[in-house]
């Protein structure tokens, strides 16, 4: 498994040490040079006149003059694919597009540009997110794997863990590039990672429920363009909360800028929100009756009917959004809810109103649609009809009654059905965040994922571009402070002098000319006033922003008469032409605030909580009072919030928890705009690269010194340009590579030496690159004419041994020549076989006599043997007598120590026997001497006795 | 018998791949200024000059007492020196392809010409190669694999044929296929 998916992961390096590429570099000196076709091509310059250069195309052969500024430098084949650009030594929009190209032909969609993971849509599905890459990647460091998603993921995770601190992946990129799957595949990574095992009933339905919330969001929020099947419309922070052991306990969503105009309007081929399609499609019959829904062609808002998706069925898509709404936790009656305003947005569409032929005043004719979209909403249709014609508004300190013209009720009604879209949107996202923060438990600390558009020029950018662009200003700014403070601590650690300035200023003017509130005022805060003032128009706002912001360096007054734009701002990116048309419409974002009252009061209780908070939209009396009746917005000033105001406030709370977080970029790339497979187009990618930062993100390298290499490194691959600079035997790393950048002497301006590695500016290690190529190719060659003297000596050596070899045949030869008719010569040849005949005769008497020689030997021989048999024989015989000899003399022993051990146990046995009687005699001489006694005693007695008695 | 014909085939193999390799050069380097031979003076003594004379004759093919062009590089090398490829053709008076393989040259015209590549000879030290094959040695153990070393000398520089690397490389690699190149420079600088 895992090595089908290698070939997408890593680079086959055996095709990058080709010395043969390496030989092609150094020899014809490539370089990069402009081409309409490739972006770039590469070419070797053949001669240098002032400015300019001859160049000769590598493919084509053509020679073509390219001004020496145009000339990009080519990175050494050593470099070719490599997993972080940050690494080139020549960094250029050139190289790196190279780069990229060369990855994702062969497969390699991710790559580093040094803080960047930037990701190429390869618009087929790679083998490589399978749970298998997953464990593979799972705590393994960023330099051990190849560039990856889950690598960024992992990083993320793990350095949350350890450091405690929040993290935030940030995807941006153009739409189609990847951004939504790419935000997928991270929270697929953590919802793995991050499961807890323990409790796996409760964690698994938070996790299940997180993955799900996805396809609902994309329902709602995501439609097909031209660009990309599946365009997310709107942009999301996902925050996903973990507790302190590192397991996920919640999450929660925020949405940005839904593009809510889809609802109402789509492009050529385009669709609106899937959603529509879903349930037009997919409702069965008792709920088409209840929804009140109609075929594809009988919508207005749906301008190209029923457009499919490939490989899409919309029909199991509305189960399976159903499912997730069940997963979810959203009961039916909400569901059922939610379809009615989804289907009453679409019968707002299909009111149509007439201009009454006597006045300017708009009528309707036919009411079936509002009665059906009264029906749905739980509204009156009298009041419903009479809120949309002839609505009440304020004037000074009055109420009055004021009819609308045509275009003033067409243009409430698609108001009212993008604002119905839009609340029932974000309730859907805060219904959705119910269901993913039920855990009470506390989280630690959280990851966001910010999955948002990118960069957008257009030939004429409105406001939606400004907003936008405005965002990604910001998030640059982000990444440019995190780079700075980055490289700052990695100067200090290698304790290298190098004062930088921080980068993230250089963005401050940009977005001082968008959201500086005063003094002066930027573009955002002038739009706003602009709103309040009555008469104001986007002509007059255009003006005013001249006045104020004229001279600023980051904005640009169009040359009159030729530029369409009405101002354009130069951005990191480049410079944007913007078109005021509609901004303060846009900005304002009216709504009929009559018929805004009347859905707040609506009975059913789905409408009324959408509409819950309606103070504070811009009301009709502002547009009113904006066209005809000057001082009326006065009245309400300070209730009403722009939209641009608006997204300012939460692009700062956004960017206030970014700032507090950890950041990973993850950047996305669309390789075409055909949804091909393996092509790449190469200005479409170099525009991408400008937009997000990249090649931004390069000259801010490129400032310092981008190159580091390790000073083992460094001397292994270089110490060959510097031959007895360093002394043999031990030298630490540090002190060799002093010495050697001695002997190559180096401006000191374009090296740093820190702790363990030497730092380059940008190009040097090109330059020594090409050096070590040429030392080396001079030390092969010198070599190759050793090895050719060696082999044609060898061969030499062997032919002249065939020379010798050869005069010795030929001598023969030649001699032979000579005799061969000489008489006596032939005479000897004939007579020579007849000579052999008298000689063997002698031959066989000396046989003979050898013969009779040996046999004589052999008798002898005989001889002696026979006596030695018999003697043998003798020998033998005496053996045996000895043998049995012996036999006896053993038996005669064995007989002898028997009987001494029977006379030593007899012995033994005498002895007790005396021990006893002598015993027994000092038994009896005791008794006798008792006896003795006794007797002297009795006899003395009877002494006595006799004595005393006497008979 | 059989093992010297094998050694003779390489040499003759070489032939045109040596012709071939050297056809980009012109278009990196200006052609160097043609080499006046007049003003090489030929120091040799009679018994060396004999001895060349024979080994001259080895190459000649033919049997007029001339080798092809192509065919000089060879005998320069047999009698011990170790031009490159380029320094022959230099000292031949830059001829084209065709003139490599096509013409021939007298034992006279030869002296000169072997004299002025004797008086200025490959300086390439046994350290300068050691250091150079260094750069191969990916595990840093003072050996490189045979199968790189064959692609370095037959890609880079004078592109060595195949044939050529066959009969260098003969007998050097061991078991594991890697060659210490140490030992290897020195015995190809022993002969």
């Amino acid at each position: 498994m895992a090595t089908d998916a290698d070939k997408f992961l890593y680079v086959d390096r055996n095709m990058v040490n080709n010395p043969l590429a390496q030989a092609d570099w150094a020899t014809k000196k490539l370089v990069w040079v402009p081409s309409e076709r490739l972006g770039f091509e590469a070419g070797s310059v053949k001669e240098e006149r002032g400015e300019e250069c001859l160049v000769e195309l590598a493919d084509s052969g053509k020679k073509v003059k390219v001004n020496k500024d145009d000339i990009q430098k080519m990175n050494p084949p050593k470099f070719s694919k490599v997993e972080d650009m940050a690494e080139l030594t020549c960094l250029n929009e050139a190289s790196v597009l190279h780069n990229l190209k060369e990855r994702y032909y062969s497969g390699l969609i991710y790559t580093y540009s040094g803080l960047f993971c930037v990701v190429i849509n390869p618009y087929k599905n790679l083998p490589i997110y399978s749970e298998e890459i997953v464990d593979m990647y799972k705590g393994k460091k960023r330099h051990e794997m190849p560039p990856h998603i889950y690598a960024i993921t992992d990083t993320a995770y793990r350095s949350m863990m350890q450091d405690r601190e929040d993290q935030s992946i940030l995807c941006t990129g153009e739409s189609g590039a990847g951004k939504t799957e790419n935000t997928k595949k991270v929270i697929q990574y953590l919802a793995h990672v991050a499961s807890s095992h323990k409790t796996k009933k409760d964690q698994g339905e938070l996790e299940k429920q997180l993955l799900q919330a996805n396809p609902i969001l994309e329902a709602f929020g995501n439609g097909k363009t031209v660009k990309n099947d599946n365009s997310s419309r709107f942009g999301k922070f996902i925050r996903i909360n973990f507790d302190v052991n590192g397991y996920i306990v919640g999450a929660n969503i925020e949405t940005y800028l839904l593009e809510k105009s889809r609802a109402i309007r789509q492009a050529k081929d385009e669709r609106t929100f899937h959603v529509f399609y879903y349930m037009l499609t997919g409702a069965g019959d008792k709920l088409r009756s209840e929804l009140c829904l109609e075929g594809y062609n009988n919508y207005r808002f749906l301008v190209n009917g029923n457009v499919t998706i490939p490989g899409q069925q919309d029909k199991d898509l509305f189960t399976e959004t159903l499912e997730a709404f069940r997963i979810m936790g959203i009961p039916e009656d909400e569901q059922i809810g939610l379809l009615k305003v989804v289907s009453s947005v679409l019968q707002l569409g299909n009111m149509s109103f007439k201009k009454e032929r006597h006045s300017d005043q708009a009528s309707m004719p036919d009411d079936t649609a509002a009665q059906k979209v009264c029906h749905l909403m739980g509204m009156s249709v009298t009041d419903f009809t009479r809120a949309i014609l002839s609505p009440r508004i304020k004037v000074g300190r009055d109420y009055v009654q004021k009819a609308q013209t045509q275009e003033q009720a067409e243009f409430a009604v698609e108001a009212l059905a993008k604002a119905t879209y839009e609340r029932m949107f974000r309730w859907l996202v805060m219904r959705i965040n119910k269901a993913l923060d039920k855990t009470k438990r506390q989280g630690a600390s959280f990851i966001g994922i910010l999955d948002i558009a990118g960069f957008e020029i257009f030939e004429l950018n409105s406001f939606e571009q400004l907003c936008i662009n405005y965002t990604n200003e910001k998030l640059q700014q982000l990444f440019n402070h995190t780079m700075f403070i980055l490289e700052q601590e990695e100067y200090q650690r290698e304790g290298i002098e190098w004062s930088f300035i921080d980068f993230g200023l250089d963005l401050q003017p940009c977005i001082d000319l968008i959201e500086k509130p005063a003094s002066p005022p930027g573009i955002l805060a002038l739009l706003d006033e602009e709103c309040w003032f009555p008469k104001a128009t986007d002509k007059s706002f255009v003006e005013k922003v001249l006045q104020e912001q004229g001279t600023h360096s980051k904005f640009h007054k169009p040359k009159k008469l030729k530029d369409e734009a009405d101002f354009c701002i130069i951005h990191y990116a480049g410079k944007v032409d913007y078109k005021a048309d509609e901004w303060l419409m846009k900005n304002m974002d009216p709504l009929n605030d009559n018929v805004a009252t009347l859905l707040n009061q609506s009975t059913d209780k789905f409408v009324s909580e959408l509409w819950k908070d309606v103070d504070r939209i811009v009301g009709l009396d502002k547009v009113a009072g904006m066209s005809e009746m000057p001082g009326a917005f006065k009245t309400r000033k300070g209730m009403f919030r722009t939209v641009g105001q608006l997204y300012k406030e939460q692009l700062s709370k956004l960017m206030a928890t970014l700032r507090n977080t950890n950041p990973n970029f993850v950047r996305c790339i669309i390789p075409n705009h055909e949804k091909k497979a393996g092509k790449l187009d190469p200005h479409l990618v170099l525009d991408q690269l400008r937009c997000n930062g990249v090649l931004e993100g390069i000259r801010i390298c490129r400032q310092g010194f981008p190159n580091r290499i390790v000073f083992q490194e460094f001397r292994q691959r270089y110490e060959i340009l510097t031959p007895n600079s360093i002394p043999k035997g031990f030298m630490d790393g540090k002190q060799a590579c002093v010495l050697m950048i001695k002997s190559l002497e180096l401006d000191p301006n374009l090296f740093r030496i820190g702790q363990s590695k030497v730092f380059f500016r940008a190009g040097v290690l090109a330059h020594l690159e090409e050096e070590r190529d040429m030392k080396i190719t001079d030390v092969i060659i010198s070599f190759q004419a050793w090895c050719r003297g060696y082999v044609a000596r060898k061969a030499f050596a062997r032919r002249q041994q065939q020379l010798t070899a050869m005069k010795v045949i030929q001598r023969n030869c030649s001699a032979y020549l000579k005799l061969r008719n000489w008489q006596w010569w032939r005479l000897f040849t004939k007579v020579k076989p007849l000579l052999q005949v008298s000689r063997q005769e002698e031959e066989m008497q000396a046989k003979d006599d050898e013969l009779s020689k040996v046999k004589e030997r052999q008798e002898y021989a005989e001889i002696q043997l026979q006596e030695m048999e018999v003697k043998q024989h003798q020998l033998s015989a005496e053996k045996q007598a000895l043998q049995e000899q012996l036999q006896a003399e053993t038996e005669l022993c064995a007989e002898a120590e028997e009987m001494r051990a029977r006379l030593a146990a007899k012995k033994q046995e005498l002895e007790e026997i005396l021990h006893d009687l002598e015993a027994r005699v000092e038994e009896e001489e005791e008794r006798a001497m008792i006896t003795d006694l006794e007797g002297r005693w009795s006899a003395h007695t009877m002494l006595t006795k006799l004595l005393l008695f006497p008979p | 018998m059989a093992p010297k014909k094998d050694a003779k085939a390489p040499a003759k193999k070489a032939e045109p791949a040596k012709a071939a390799a050297p056809a980009p050069e012109p278009e990196v380097v200006a052609a160097p200024p043609p080499l006046d031979l007049s003003t090489v003076k030929v120091e040799f003594t009679p018994d060396q000059q004999e001895d060349y004379k024979e080994a001259f004759g080895l190459f000649d093919r033919v049997g007029d007492a001339k080798v092809a062009y192509n065919q000089v590089a060879d005998i320069m090398r047999a009698l011990g020196q170790n031009p490159t490829n380029k320094e022959v053709r230099k000292v031949l008076g830059n001829p084209s392809d065709e003139d490599m393989a096509g013409k021939r040259l007298e034992f006279e015209a030869f002296l000169p010409m072997l004299q002025h590549i004797v008086n200025d000879p490959n300086k390439g030290t046994f350290d300068d190669y050691v250091e150079g094959l260094r750069v191969f040695d990916k595990e840093g153990n003072g050996t490189v694999m045979g199968a790189e070393l064959r692609i370095v000398l037959g890609t880079l520089g004078e592109k060595m044929s195949e044939a050529e690397i066959d009969a260098l490389m003969q007998g050097q690699e061991d078991e594991n296929g890697s060659i210490n190149f140490e030992a290897f420079v020195k015995h190809i600088m022993s002969i």
